[in-house]
């Protein structure tokens, strides 16, 4: 084993214990590295980080207000438009879509149908399976193609023809392959998802500088190790990031899907207030549709920042 | 040039309680570096490019070898082959007496840029090495230990407050510093580093060559520095290694027989500008 020098300073002089630390016997500056900071300075530099946290924390905040200030604007605009407008059917005001939110949350409609909360459930159902399936497809997929080249060039071209497919284009064939089901909206889901997740997912790997693997071996870890603790950790925001953007992209697909071929969800329920014109039921389930996008995008950018700390804002 | 071991309560950088007589470890720590015949040649879709050729080098236990040399002369590529990121087509590397197969946490390295991983704050940057280690069934250093092992050298290289910082929230040097206390953290017994301080402004570049001096002073393990700059050769080398010619090899070794310990001062000194205008010499042959 290397003689790994646990020695003691070679000229004695006692390592930094406190600041100040102490002056090198050869009468000289203290060098950068041990001692270009008073003891002051030292402790402002402990200040310091913690006031520029706080400064973020500070921007951070005033960031969210100016945001829901924003969404309040709008509600306010609306309100007023409504107001002058006074045709319920043509555009509800916000109380009107409120009462209707509250209304049919917990009442079928129409009388045989199901309550709000439940084709809202239905539909964050079918994303969620989809979006599982589709993203651990896509990932492993990634994966492979950034490992081995010639994956890459075999499933390439697949990707390139199948991503700007719009996956409603699908539903009729994956209703006469899958029956009239959930399948079929989950599959939709899924072939949405997939493609733009192994792009992002090779996208990200590829970035991985081969120098950071290499500092992770010569610090000594081993093969599997790096690539999972360095490389695939390494690529996680970028994957995290391609999964808000195919989080986006599974919404527009499924209400889409609901809207012409379902009875259930959000996207049937849109469409049968818009038959029956309850205008302010439309908007509720619109509402509703951005409220539950919104969470879960919410919740994929809090990963996204335990991912990548200096997102941290 | 007796070790004054000092006093009970002295926080000296080995771990575990007042430890064993330092008289004993006087020695320098590292090992030495055997070269023998080293050559390596590229090959990219039908083109052979030579980058080594016949290269000998033997770097001694606790030495601080320079390699200098123009963009191209193969300094990297050697660096990488004694790394063992790369392979040499002929020739061997002895680090230790053993042969170099793959990277290992005996041959640190450092780079152009600090590496750190930017998910995790500087001090578990810092354990990195140690908890890599151990998850590979080597060393069995454990928690309080490293921990007090890496506070003393977050506080030794000047970081002592920023344990908890993440790598974005440092500067340039305090992160090329932190990637050097990393490095020292996995215990490896030759360093080698890759113009780690040329992507730094001329005045942090001059504070990392007195930061380095003196660690060196302070650890002696062997170091390899490559490096494009005659100045900094100079001033951090025991010897230079003039890199060049074609095929890329090694021109010359130039003793520098500047008195250590060295500062960043010492470059206007006459001896250090006699030195520089023979490595120019040699560079310009």
């Amino acid at each position: 084993m290397s003689v790994w020098p646990t020695l003691p300073p070679r000229d004695g002089v006692l390592v930094d214990d406190s600041p100040p630390p102490p002056a090198d016997p050869v009468a000289r500056e203290p060098a950068p590295g041990e001692g270009d900071q008073t003891a002051v300075e030292q402790s402002e530099d402990r200040a310091d980080l913690a006031a520029y946290r706080r400064a973020r924390r500070r921007a951070r905040t005033r960031r969210l207000a100016t945001g829901a200030a924003g969404l309040v604007g709008l509600a306010v605009a609306w309100q007023i438009a409504a107001t002058l407008i006074r045709d319920p059917v043509f555009l509800p005001s916000v109380s009107q879509t409120g009462q209707a939110f509250a209304h049919y949350l917990n009442r079928p409609y129409p009388a045989l149908g199901k309550p709000l909360w439940y084709d809202a459930l239905i539909s964050l159902r079918r994303i969620l399976v989809g979006f599982a399936i589709g993203t651990g497809v896509g990932v492993a997929l990634g994966a492979a193609m950034s490992a081995t080249r010639v994956v890459r060039h075999l499933i390439d071209p697949v990707i390139e023809v199948l991503r700007p497919l719009p996956p409603l284009a699908f539903i009729p064939l994956f209703i006469i392959w899958f029956g009239i089901g959930e399948t079929p909206k989950e599959v939709l889901i899924v072939i949405g998802v997939a493609p733009i997740m192994a792009v992002t997912t090779v996208a990200a790997l590829d970035e991985v500088p081969e120098d950071l693997r290499l500092c992770a071996r010569t610090l000594g870890a081993a093969g599997l190790y790096t690539m999972l603790h360095v490389q695939i950790r390494s690529a996680l925001p970028g994957i995290l990031t391609g999964m808000r953007i195919s989080m986006a992209g599974a919404w527009t697909s499924i209400v889409a899907a609901e809207l012409i071929a379902a009875t259930s969800g959000l996207g049937s329920l849109i469409m049968q207030a818009g038959d029956y014109l309850n205008t302010a039921l439309v908007f509720a389930g619109i509402i509703t549709i951005a409220i539950l996008g919104l969470a879960l995008d919410a919740g994929l950018r809090g990963l996204l920042v335990l991912a990548d700390p200096s997102r941290r804002r | 040039m007796a070790a004054r071991a000092e006093a009970g309560g002295a926080a000296d950088l080995r771990v575990g309680g007042p430890a064993g007589p330092p008289e004993e470890i006087r020695a320098p720590g590292g090992t030495d570096v055997v070269i023998d015949s080293v050559g390596k040649t590229f090959r990219r879709g039908g083109r052979r490019t030579v980058a080594l050729a016949e290269v000998n080098l033997q770097v001694a236990a606790g030495e601080l070898v320079c390699l200098l040399g123009p963009s191209g002369c193969g300094k990297s590529t050697l660096l990488r082959i004694v790394a063992g990121a790369l392979a040499a087509d002929t020739g061997t590397v002895l680090v230790g007496g053993q042969p170099v197969s793959g990277p290992s946490a005996d041959r640190g390295m450092l780079f152009q840029t600090p590496m750190l991983f930017p998910w995790l704050t500087t001090r578990k940057n810092v354990l990195f090495g140690p908890r890599a280690q151990r998850s590979a069934g080597l060393h069995e250093r454990d928690d309080p230990e490293l921990d007090a092992e890496a506070d003393a050298i977050l506080r030794t290289v000047g970081l002592a407050g920023f344990g908890d910082a993440f790598p974005h929230e440092l500067s340039g040097g305090m992160q090329h510093r932190a990637a050097f206390a990393r490095a020292l953290m996995a215990r490896p017994s030759l360093l080698l580093m890759d113009e780690p301080f040329g992507a730094l402004d001329a005045i942090t570049r001059v504070r990392m060559h007195d930061f380095l001096l003196s660690m060196w002073e302070r650890y002696r393990i062997t170091v390899i520095f490559v490096t494009h700059d005659i100045e900094e050769a100079v001033l951090l080398g025991d010897r230079v290694a003039v890199m060049g010619g074609r095929p890329p090899g090694v021109v010359e070794v130039i003793d520098i027989p500047l008195v250590r310990p060295r500062h960043a001062l010492d470059a206007d000194t006459a001896a250090f500008l006699t030195a520089k205008r023979t490595i120019r010499a040699s560079l310009t042959a």
